[in-house]
């Protein structure tokens, strides 16, 4: 009993830092209209930023403020990347998940490199290694701790946002017709870009969250994430918000007491096995697709 | 009190979608306190007109607002600079409340605007009832009534309103063009497409008559209405 009781708090641990990422892969989609495949990638370079950073000062905000900063930048960077692609003309939303399939690719070559000659990196243990309390077989390290509270915080903030404030009344109406809003006069351009610097802010806290709670991270992180991440919402419904929370957080449980119970190689394989279920049987996924 | 001033100059616009010319060289202008029609069939390039003042569509010409031209000028620019539209099809956010979809206008357009929720829903007490519901479940009159009142909190001094009649029941189509009359008596300017040609001659001050992208003819809306073979003349 007490075994499945320390997966799951482990699973809940691993799913919020889940639901971050797919929660910032669907404000991509929902807002500024692409399939931003990379967008787990440009996490893991901030996590590398903040390695870097560790590794030649030890200095524990410094590192955080990189991530922070590199996630934000990256994002930004991108942005005129995908704007002149979708500003073609009879493009649809494919030719950006191809651009940022490319995108992810070249970061991996770069990763697998030049940073520590394409070893995986590992954080000191100050940085999240250190156990926070133990209770029978139940270990709470402190990555962990911060990847839930934290994960918990920022996504109660993020709907707060969403739902209370102007840019975010402005972004749901964009997300539920960007004709609509074209045609009413509200700033889809700005917006746009505005959703980009909210998932560059999420992506340095998510990159911080889940280097706290990995210990490590290496060139190919990215992409194992970002598939597992479209799966993820592809299973919950593409662009939906709310199901990427349930079904993220879900995944991370599964695949927690898979590790626990199976073997541990296994857990990896049960979002795709989620995805192709429920592509077979409820195209539109378990929540309803958010998009046109 | 109309005033001397054009409020809204329009030289020479085309506006094009690829191969098709939607408006060939259209000028035209509105003076402030004006209500003014565009008239024509379908395809005719009455919408075209409102959505290129909007730069919602591209246009070549000359648009003058205030005397300021405003032919670049991004959308949300021209809607601050004074500007609002109201969509054909009362286009409104379904998943999003009835006020939520008010205050998208609000937070819209110029900082200092004249007009407040509360004249909002004096114009349209029913809008207040059904604030809290889901903007979806308004009926198709009400909805106009939703996007009429999210364009006014914007604070515009020109309203454009596309097709404001279609698809509604004509005791529906009565009651808005009321709230338009309504409207230009409370100091709104407003440049009216319609396809239902006798309710806007009536409510307008002057019209244009387009056909397949050129004004075929333009003057007072009264007397119009008054030539017997109006209809079989310009807008067959």
């Amino acid at each position: 009993m007490e075994i499945v009781l320390a997966q799951i708090v482990n699973g809940f641990s691993l799913g919020s830092i889940y639901v971050l990422l797919v929660t910032g892969f669907n404000l991509m989609l929902l807002v500024a209209r692409i399939i931003q495949f990379a967008y787990p990638q440009f996490v893991v370079l901030s996590m590398y930023a903040s390695w870097a950073i560790l590794e030649s000062t030890n200095n524990i905000f410094l590192a955080a403020l990189a991530a922070l900063i590199s996630s934000i930048i990256l994002n930004l960077l991108s942005e005129p990347i995908f704007r002149r692609i979708n500003n073609r003309e009879n493009v649809d939303i494919n030719a950006s998940f191809v651009a940022s399939m490319g995108l992810s690719m070249i970061i991996v070559e770069i990763m697998s490199h030049s940073i520590n000659n394409g070893f995986p990196v590992s954080f000191p243990d100050y940085w999240g290694g250190k156990n926070l309390f133990s209770f029978g077989y139940i270990n709470l390290g402190r990555g962990e701790f911060y990847a839930l509270f934290g994960g918990i915080i920022l996504v109660t903030i993020f709907f707060y946002l969403l739902y209370h404030t102007h840019y975010g009344r402005v972004f749901r109406a964009i997300a539920e017709s960007r004709k609509t809003a074209k045609q009413v006069g509200l700033a889809v351009l700005k917006s746009s870009i505005l959703s980009y610097l909210v998932a560059g802010i999420l992506g340095g806290i998510i990159a911080i969250l889940f280097s706290m709670l990995l210990g490590s991270a290496s060139p190919w992180l990215g992409e194992s994430v970002a598939l597992k991440v479209l799966a993820v919402s592809i299973t919950a419904g593409l662009g939906n918000l709310k199901g990427g929370l349930y079904v993220g957080l879900s995944l991370g449980i599964l695949e927690s007491l898979a590790v626990g119970f199976i073997a541990g190689s296994w857990a990896n394989v049960i979002a795709f096995v989620l995805m192709l279920i429920v592509v077979l049987t409820k195209p539109e996924g378990l929540f309803g697709a958010a998009i046109e | 009190m109309k005033s001397k001033e054009n409020l809204l100059e329009i030289n020479n616009l085309y506006i094009n979608y690829g191969s098709i010319k939607a408006v060939k060289g259209i000028s035209l202008y509105l003076k402030k306190n004006e209500i003014v029609t565009l008239v024509g069939p379908n395809g005719a390039g009455k919408s075209s007109l409102l959505k290129g003042i909007m730069n919602i569509e591209k246009s070549k010409g000359d648009i003058f607002f205030k005397k300021n031209k405003i032919n670049n000028l991004a959308t949300e620019k021209i809607v601050s600079k004074g500007i609002s539209i109201i969509p054909e099809g009362h286009l409104i956010f379904s998943s999003m409340t009835v006020w939520e979809n008010l205050q998208l206008g609000l937070y819209q357009g110029a900082q200092d605007k004249d007009i407040t929720l509360k004249e909002i829903y004096d114009y349209f007490p029913i809008l207040e009832k059904r604030k809290e519901q889901k903007a979806g479940t308004l009926s198709g009159g009400e909805q106009q009534m939703l996007s009429i009142g999210r364009a006014l909190l914007s604070g515009p001094e020109l309203l454009l309103v596309d097709e404001p009649s279609l698809g509604l029941a004509p005791q529906i189509v009565q009651n808005i063009f009321s709230i338009l009359e309504k409207l230009n008596k409370d100091g709104f300017t407003i440049l009216l497409a319609e396809q239902n040609v006798k309710k806007s001659l009536e409510v307008a001050d002057r019209a244009y008559v387009l056909k397949t992208g050129e004004i075929v003819k333009k003057g007072n809306a009264n007397e119009m209405l008054k030539e017997s073979n109006f209809m079989d003349l310009y807008l067959n």
